[in-house]
């Protein structure tokens, strides 16, 4: 039961690592679109 | 905004829940529960080739280079998330049948599928014109879409296969998932959509600031 609450913050890491560049990389595409 | 949040916390529920409640599959055991990421990615990849069909038909009608863009876009994410399921289908076989890779219809016709669509890219990366180098893959992801649904869904059910069949939808036609099981699998149903959906439009924006700086950069 250990190794899977394990691998669940593991999971949840990897999920907030990959929102979180995508907020940044979105809001960097809006940056450049407004710089037309 | 308000739907990336709603994303992240449907996501958040899908992560704690497959791994705070019992295994979908009693029998199998923990390695079951990759069933709640496996199968919306391999949903989401054959979401994603539908799109670029769509796009590569529409190039063809329009000659719209915007329409090249969505095709491409959508065949990278729909290789991205094909190689996804491949890998959490891999570690799965590991646990369950003691190998990553076992040649089993389901992963042979994966594997023939990923070949495919990397033809897709080498094809693209090979051509210099942008006009004709869209012509040309519109034409061959027609092609490649045509096999997608004969080997994803025809190879793996003719031929006999180790890999569980019956997780959502058993022999008679019924559903076989518990409450439990669907309360998580189609919220990750619905995460993984989003999330390609996003992922699909930033690469769009991404694509068309670029050729506006080469236009800029050309006049």
């Amino acid at each position: 039961m250990t190794s899977n609450y394990t691998v669940m913050v593991v999971t949840l890491v990897i999920w907030i690592g990959i929102f979180s560049y995508l907020v940044i990389l979105d809001r960097k595409t809006k940056r450049l679109e407004g710089k037309k | 905004m308000w739907w990336k949040v709603i994303l992240f916390l449907i996501m958040v529920w899908v992560i704690v829940a497959a791994f705070a409640y019992p295994a979908p599959q009693q029998q199998i055991g923990d390695a079951s529960r990759i069933f709640y990421f496996h199968v919306p990615q391999a949903w989401v990849a054959v979401l994603a080739f539908c799109f670029s069909l769509v796009g590569s038909v529409n190039y063809l009608k329009k000659r719209n280079l915007v329409d090249d863009d969505r095709a491409r876009v959508a065949a990278e994410l729909g290789t991205l998330f094909c190689i996804l399921a491949t890998v959490t289908g891999s570690i799965f076989a590991k646990v369950t049948w003691h190998s990553f890779w076992n040649w089993d219809p389901r992963e042979t016709s994966i594997f023939i599928l990923l070949l495919i669509y990397g033809a897709y890219f080498a094809l693209r990366s090979a051509i210099d014109g942008p006009e004709k180098r869209a012509r040309l893959a519109a034409v061959y992801a027609i092609f490649a879409f045509v096999t997608m649904p004969f080997l994803i869904f025809v190879v793996p059910r003719v031929l006999p296969s180790l890999h569980p069949s019956d997780s959502i939808v058993g022999e008679s036609g019924k559903i076989t998932m518990s409450g439990e099981t669907a309360m998580i699998f189609f919220p990750s149903l619905a995460a993984f959509t989003i999330l390609f959906i996003w992922i699909y439009r930033l690469g769009l924006r991404v694509s068309r600031r670029q050729r506006e700086l080469v236009e800029e950069a050309m006049r």
